[in-house]
């Protein structure tokens, strides 16, 4: 029976969108498509409107470095069918480009601006403050991978420099207290 | 009253033995570590048989507790807080985070040494410290006082060109008002 209702919907979806790309495994109340960013707005709002995926789970970006692609990923939920299913897209990681979806959910508006801020993704039309959580941001998008935040701490704040006579003092309070440092946690002495 | 050493060491006794026992706290919580506050106020740990309790407003307030980490986001309001507390002020450093960023040591967005920023008083460590031990950092900072070591507050007075310097550099966008006392 759910597996019936989900090859319907993964017919119907296939059928007003020849670019989706399905990866589906029916043992789970979730269904997968890949399709191209043109096609977002006009998949979620046929989702929303016409198939009751009327809940927005979530809405996510993923760095794909090696792949040189921001993969945006929208989560959408159908309480009529319990259903769970994962609008995928990939953008260009150097140009990320994408176009203002909050008039479909306008909690969406929200999760643009931390793709914006947080990935450096360009939100055409979107209409809200430049800043979200980071104040006076001067650096790169902080959520891409290749942004070295050890590296950046480093360079930013102070450290406090570490005690110089700082030891390995398990050793003597082994001997003191007649203990044995078990083999496991010896690989693990500095 | 003659004003002369021995009359102001006597003046400075009572003053110091009055702070000592009236440490309020202002009702701030930086990071994770204010859940560890109320326990330390309410009925099993009882700080307020100490002289410590809560005050609502930063100029009614004697101390600021810095709970934890702190963004850079927060650290421009806890500046604000602290120029505007009126003296006596103490500013204690609560947890890990505080003394060298505990583990956000390489977040992007968290100061790692407060004292650069700020005079801090009394540091306590811990992640996190138990009630215990805030209890054992306010009478840490009690026998400070008393010993007119807990002078912070007149260092960041005497000193405040380096700190302004070292806030400014990563508070870029300075937009608060510039104090001259």
């Amino acid at each position: 029976m759910m597996k019936e209702l989900k090859e319907k919907i993964v017919q119907r979806i296939k059928a007003n969108f020849a670019d989706a790309a399905e990866k589906n495994d029916f043992n789970y109340n979730r269904l997968d498509f890949t399709v191209k960013k043109e096609t977002i707005p006009s998949i979620l709002f046929y989702l929303k409107d016409e198939m009751g995926f009327i809940h927005l789970s979530d809405a996510n970006c993923v760095d794909w470095l090696e792949e040189g692609e921001l993969e945006l990923v929208f989560i959408v939920w159908s309480p009529k069918d319990k259903i769970k299913i994962f609008v995928r897209t990939r953008l260009d990681r150097d140009n990320p480009v994408m176009d203002n979806l909050d008039m479909i959910w306008p909690q969406l508006n929200t999760y643009e601006r931390e793709f914006r801020e947080m990935f450096g993704v360009q939100v055409t039309g979107l209409e809200a403050p430049d800043e979200f959580i980071l104040e006076d941001w001067q650096g790169p998008p902080p959520f891409r991978r290749d942004f070295d935040t050890a590296a950046y701490a480093e360079k930013t704040f102070w450290e406090r420099p570490g005690r110089e006579d700082a030891q390995d003092v398990r050793e003597t309070i082994a001997n003191r207290d007649g203990e044995e440092i078990p083999d496991f946690a010896k690989k693990y002495s500095r | 009253m003659v004003n002369d050493k021995n009359s102001q060491k006597i003046v400075d006794f009572i003053q110091n033995w009055a702070r000592k026992h009236s440490i309020w706290v202002l009702a701030y919580g930086t990071g994770c570590g204010a859940i560890e506050i109320p326990p330390t106020m309410t009925s099993r740990y009882d700080a307020e048989r100490l002289g410590v309790r809560g005050a609502a407003t930063p100029r009614q307030a004697d101390v600021l507790l810095i709970t934890g980490y702190l963004t850079v986001k927060t650290l421009k309001r806890v500046i604000r807080v602290y120029e505007q507390m009126q003296d006596p002020k103490y500013v204690i450093g609560f947890g890990s985070c505080t003394i060298n960023g505990g583990m956000y040591y390489d977040s992007y967005n968290t100061i790692k040494v407060l004292d650069k920023y700020l005079p801090v008083d009394v540091y306590i460590n811990g992640c996190m410290p138990r009630p215990e031990a805030v209890l054992s950092g306010f009478a840490r900072l009690q026998k400070r006082i008393a010993e007119g070591r807990a002078n912070g507050a007149q260092q960041y007075k005497d000193n405040l060109e380096w700190y302004r310097a070292n806030q400014k550099k990563i508070i870029p966008n300075w937009i608060m008002p510039e104090y001259n006392w």
